[in-house]
């Protein structure tokens, strides 16, 4: 293990370090704010940055530094949740389909089209206007929404591995579905899908702000990073840190889960151009 | 040649029968939503026997089944309703507000896949190297901002300050080349910087993961410049997994742009079904949904197509 | 041309009862044409309009339910639609009386059978005379139940009405009701041609804008009706009518010069609009509010003393000045602003105080009870004013858990739905109609579920007065049994604060709504 973070190259340290750094801050955010996150504590709206707020005011007068430890942990963890589990079962049933009797993998793939084809936002919509918008609700939204493209894309990179040699031999050689699946094709696709994970995570976090600009994000007083940029939009022609600074955590949070993911898969990342 | 048009006609079969999944989905997640339009017809205003009355006006009494089963009929002999909410037929709502996304969609789709497609074989041919560090970064960067924010930020500073560029995209009568391209210069750039940083991700992963294969090497090992192995023999064989990525990401201009239609208020597709949702115009949201569907399923069926195309182990595998 | 108003013996013996004092005849100033008071106010800003120009204005939503049918309007950009392209007997007028417009008389003895000339050689875009039998149909047509109509609770109260002359014809009400001449100023009761159905394509009204494109969901283009009824009216040769759900995309889009007037900005926003130079905002103290509702028919908000509590819990100054920037009037717990002419001023301002919550919430058993209280965005400002409330909770021992919701179906199914929740009302002209549609016992829209018999005796006695004061004083003592008693909370009255371009001219606030009461096309010109 400690060998592992070692090899790491920079850009996957400053990944990873961000990535513990806002894990960190989104357990213990709640617990260590200054001031209440909901109360109105100051009668300037958008104030800038100062000793008394360390990162101004939001457009009630909150403590936006309050505000912002309160919500991170929705920002890391609903996507985090809703990314993984969209990948890994995406992931499962393609490599499902992609050793499955034809019929059964038309059936999956005819599925999954007819539920990728409506577009999130809208199914978000949908889904939120018939039951409520709570945490759990968001995360299986955000789940359902980005699995069938998942399943896509691990699909056409199983279909793809299956059709290759080394699996056309060993399904030859009387290997069970399972262990192709496993043993032969999983191995090979897992790195596209780890990029994929990274993109997903910042799918749902935008996805969470989309909603929140829609007024269907995780409900105040609490607020995730994207409701905060949502919710201070109207400061922006000042420079309020109000939504700078939360826009610049989304930023950071988002490039950081990709460095580390980058940099995992970058020991069998191919550098033809090193050649 | 033959056995191509065969799996062609194969694939528009198969999309058809998804169709009628998707039409089933659709009528299912429709009919979850509390409320219907005759109470948001009444709105704050509705009292209970009005409610019943426009209710029974609506045929909103029949069961979900019956329901369902002439809403289908009506389609299959290309009647999609009329709107509850104002009385108007379904298609020709529809009809002019289609032209405008699609306007807006093929504006994006021009600029953005080119862009991404260069971006991302570059940089996986360059892995590794300063050019890729950036691009990676500014991709990165670009997916990490919220649609609002970018599109806000654009609007105050080319609308608001420099006042060069229109905030509203709106094109005027007689309407010249140069008021289009104001009117769709955010918007459309907006959506690039969306779309693109997502594709060329995804293709130069694509492309990178074919450059390790062995096959790649063998041609290296001949001599082949590193451009040609590129193009000769990694594109094909990444060929697959990029076209899925760029129709996924070209789908999302026909349902997903409701943010960017909503800030620029451009009346396109995506903010009409936002507005059935809110009127629970059942007619118009299916309608809609079902537009989103068959724009989806055209666009993987050119994927699925030009993979197949692409890849002479897949054309023999069907 | 003042009217004189008779009253039946069962009338006095009525008032007699209830201890009002002499009679006095009213002068209501109903009888002065519109557009001539209008016209004076203009007059006194001392600058003479100019003709022509082209504006492009934002309201706050547009959709695919905008309609082009009088009945059928219920937000803003619906009636400043109506109003562009259609005209009502009578209009509002800055102090929330009602002007005669397409009406030149308007009068009753008893204020239920109504005598009304109309105004001559006045005729509608495609070239038709203005008839009595048109303004029958489009009054009568409300209580048609396949017109859908918006206003169809209020319209039940027209009982009959005939055309009486070539140019004159006669309403008569279910019961009498001084207020009529404001409830026709409504949008909703504007006039159509007779026999129109079809409202999907074409709008045939005699307004000062004639339809050139409507697009639901997109746009609303007018052009001038050179054949107006008013001389001299309107000024502007083409509206633009968009909606512009956003509201940091309307103040955007209003500092850049695409609109040159945006409806309903946030108190957030004024700054920034005042800062451009070429811009400014107007702001209508209106009685427009968000209100909490706390069902009497369940538990625990049923409880008198509950009620008194979350009442005393309503820190008003600071919802006044934190949630509205100080764009909001002080409200006493009912829903007449201080503006009103029937404004009760003797009532005294219920204050904030903790200390008279803890005892009502003693006295009703709830210390340390556990409440849910529903808030939405559909409900301006009412999620904040929830977590201000629940700040005072946590001092006086009353835990209330805030359920937000989406703005999307809120009406219908959240609001009235729960014990404690929010409401927003708009403003209404008429005190009757107010109280009909929303305090009276047997309301439609009852809030709270208020039954008090007083309360609805006093509503039917002042409907029938035609004495002003007695009206006013009857109008005082329903206010006071609403702040008292009714189980509805209202904080603070919400100013209405639009954008507009500095060359915009001849616009002043109407109080029933923005953009003065959604009928600035017929007022303002353009200044370049």
């Amino acid at each position: 293990m400690r060998s592992q973070l070692s090899a790491l190259p920079v850009s996957g340290k400053i990944g990873l370090s961000l990535v513990v750094f806002w894990v960190v801050l989104a357990i213990i955010g709640p617990f260590i704010t200054p001031y209440s996150a909901s109360e109105l504590v100051a009668y300037d709206v958008f104030e800038s940055f100062s000793g008394k707020y360390w990162l101004g005011t939001d457009y009630l007068g909150r403590d936006v530094l309050s505000r912002l430890l309160d919500g991170a942990r929705f920002t890391i963890f609903i996507p985090l949740a809703a990314a993984g589990l969209a990948c890994a079962t995406g992931t499962f049933i393609a490599l499902f389909a992609a050793v499955s009797h034809r019929r059964t993998d038309e059936t999956i793939s005819r599925f999954m089209d007819a539920l990728i084809s409506i577009p999130s936002k809208i199914f978000a919509l949908v889904m939120i206007a018939a039951f409520g918008s709570s945490v759990p609700i968001l995360l299986t939204i955000t789940a359902i929404s980005y699995m069938p493209g998942s399943f896509r894309l691990a699909r056409s990179l199983a279909v793809n591995v299956a059709n290759m040699d080394f699996v056309t031999v060993a399904r030859t050689r009387g290997e069970s579905r399972v262990y192709l699946a496993v043993k032969e094709i999983l191995p090979n696709i897992v790195h596209p899908m780890l990029a994929d994970f990274g993109l997903r995570f910042v799918f749902v976090v935008l996805l969470l702000s989309s909603l929140s600009f829609l007024g269907l994000g995780v409900q105040p007083p609490q607020a995730d990073l994207g409701s905060l940029v949502r919710e201070n939009i109207s400061g922006l022609a000042e420079g309020a840190p109000a939504v700078i600074v939360p826009a610049i955590a989304i930023a950071t949070i988002t490039i950081a889960v990709n460095l580390l993911i980058d940099s995992l898969r970058g020991g069998a990342t191919y550098s033809a151009g090193s050649k | 040649m033959k056995v191509i048009l065969r799996l062609i006609a194969q694939r528009i079969g198969v999309s058809l029968i998804t169709l009628l999944i998707v039409s089933a989905v659709v009528f299912f997640i429709a009919n979850l939503l509390p409320g219907d339009a005759a109470q948001e017809m009444l709105g704050q205003s509705a009292t209970p026997e009005a409610v019943a009355e426009l209710r029974e006006a609506y045929g909103l009494n029949d069961p979900p089944p019956v329901r369902y089963a002439k809403w289908l009929g009506g389609l299959l002999t290309g009647d999609a309703g009329v709107s509850l909410a104002n009385d108007r037929p379904v298609d020709a709502l529809i009809g002019e507000r289609l032209r405008k996304s699609l306007l807006l969609a093929g504006f994006t789709a021009v600029l953005a896949v080119p862009f991404a497609m260069v971006l991302g074989i570059v940089s996986a041919m360059y892995s590794g190297s300063r050019i890729d560090k950036a691009v990676n970064i500014f991709t990165l960067s670009m997916v990490a901002v919220p649609e609002f924010l970018l599109a806000t930020i654009l609007v105050l500073i080319f609308a608001v300050e420099l006042n060069w560029l229109p905030s509203l995209s709106y094109i005027p009568r007689d309407a010249t080349a140069y008021d289009y391209f104001r009117a769709f210069a955010m918007p459309v750039v907006t959506l690039c910087i969306v779309l693109s940083a997502q594709m060329a991700r995804l293709t130069r992963a694509a492309v990178v993961e074919q450059l390790s294969q062995p096959y790649v090497e063998m041609a290296l090992l001949k001599g082949a410049t590193l451009s040609r192995a590129v193009l000769r023999h990694a594109l094909p064989n990444a060929v697959g997994p990029i076209v899925n990525a760029i129709a996924l990401s070209l789908s999302y201009l026909l349902g997903g742009v409701v943010i960017v239609e909503v800030i620029f208020n451009y009346p396109g597709v995506a903010s009409l079904m936002v507005d059935a949702v809110t009127n629970r115009d059942m007619p118009l949201l299916q309608a809609c949904a079902m537009l989103f569907c068959v724009g989806y399923l055209i666009l993987v069926l050119i994927a699925d197509i030009s993979a197949i195309v692409a890849n002479p182990k897949l054309r023999k595998g069907g | 041309m003042k009217p004189e108003y008779r009253f039946s013996d069962s009338r006095r013996a009525m008032l007699k009862a209830m201890g009002a004092a002499g009679l006095v005849t009213a002068a209501s100033g109903l009888m002065v044409p519109g557009h001539v008071l209008a016209q004076t106010l203009e007059n006194a800003q001392a600058q003479t309009p100019k003709y022509g120009g082209r504006i492009r204005v934002a309201s706050t939503s547009v959709s695919t339910k905008d309609t082009l049918d009088p009945a059928k309007a219920s937000l803003s950009t619906d009636y400043m639609r109506i109003y562009m392209l259609y005209s009502g007997l009578t209009q509002f007028n800055r102090e929330l009386g009602a002007d005669l417009s397409l009406a030149e008389v308007l009068e009753s003895d008893d204020q239920q059978t109504w005598q009304i000339t109309l105004r001559q050689g006045v005729t509608f875009h495609n070239g038709k005379s203005l008839t009595p039998q048109d303004v029958v149909y489009s009054l009568m047509r409300h209580k048609d139940p396949a017109t859908t109509s918006r206003v169809a609770p209020i319209a039940a109260q027209f009982a009959d009405a005939k055309v009486t002359g070539p140019n004159s014809l006669s309403l008569t009400l279910a019961s009498p009701n001084a207020d009529l001449p404001i409830i026709l100023a409504s949008s909703n009761f504007c006039i159509v041609a007779e026999g129109t159905t079809d409202f999907t394509r074409t709008a045939n009204g005699t307004g000062p804008y004639t339809l050139a494109e409507f697009s639901p969901g997109v746009r609303t283009i007018a052009r001038k009706n050179p054949d107006f009824f008013k001389p001299g009216r309107p000024y502007l040769d083409e509206i633009e009518l968009v909606g512009i759900a956003d509201e940091s995309s309307r103040v955007n889009a209003l500092l850049s010069g695409d609109i040159q007037m945006a409806l309903a900005l946030n108190p957030r926003s004024t700054k920034r609009v005042r800062r451009s130079g070429n811009c400014d905002v107007m702001q209508t103290e209106s009685g427009l509010y968000t209100n909490l509702i706390m069902r009497q028919d369940v538990y625990p908000t049923n409880n008198p003393d509950f009620v008194l509590a979350i009442k005393y819990m309503m820190d008003r100054p600071l919802i006044k000045r934190a949630l509205f920037r100080g764009y909001a009037t002080i409200a006493n717990d009912h829903p007449v602003p201080p503006s009103h002419r029937y404004y009760n001023a003797d009532l005294p301002q219920r204050p904030y105080d903790l200390d008279r919550a803890r005892y009502h919430l003693k006295k009703a058993g709830m210390t340390g009870a556990r409440v849910p209280v529903f808030a939405s965005p559909a409900a301006e400002g009412s999620t904040d004013m929830a977590a201000l409330l629940q700040l005072a909770g946590i001092e006086t021992d009353l835990k209330l858990g805030i359920n937000r919701v989406p703005a999307d179906g809120y009406w219908s199914n959240h609001w009235m739905k729960h014990p404690l929740g929010f409401g927003n009302i708009n403003p209404r002209a008429s005190l009757d109609e107010l109280f009909s549609l929303f305090y009276k016992s047997d309301a439609p829209w009852n809030e709270s579920g208020w039954q008090n018999p007083q309360f609805d005796q006093l509503l039917l006695a002042a409907r029938g007065e035609g004495n002003e004061q007695v009206r006013k004083q009857m109008y005082g003592d329903m206010q006071t049994l609403i702040a008292e008693q009714c189980g509805v909370s209202i904080p603070v009255f919400l100013n209405i604060i639009d954008g507009y371009d500095k060359r915009i001219k001849g616009f002043y606030p109407i109080p029933t709504g923005g953009f003065m009461g959604y009928s600035f096309a017929e007022h303002v010109w353009l200044d370049a």
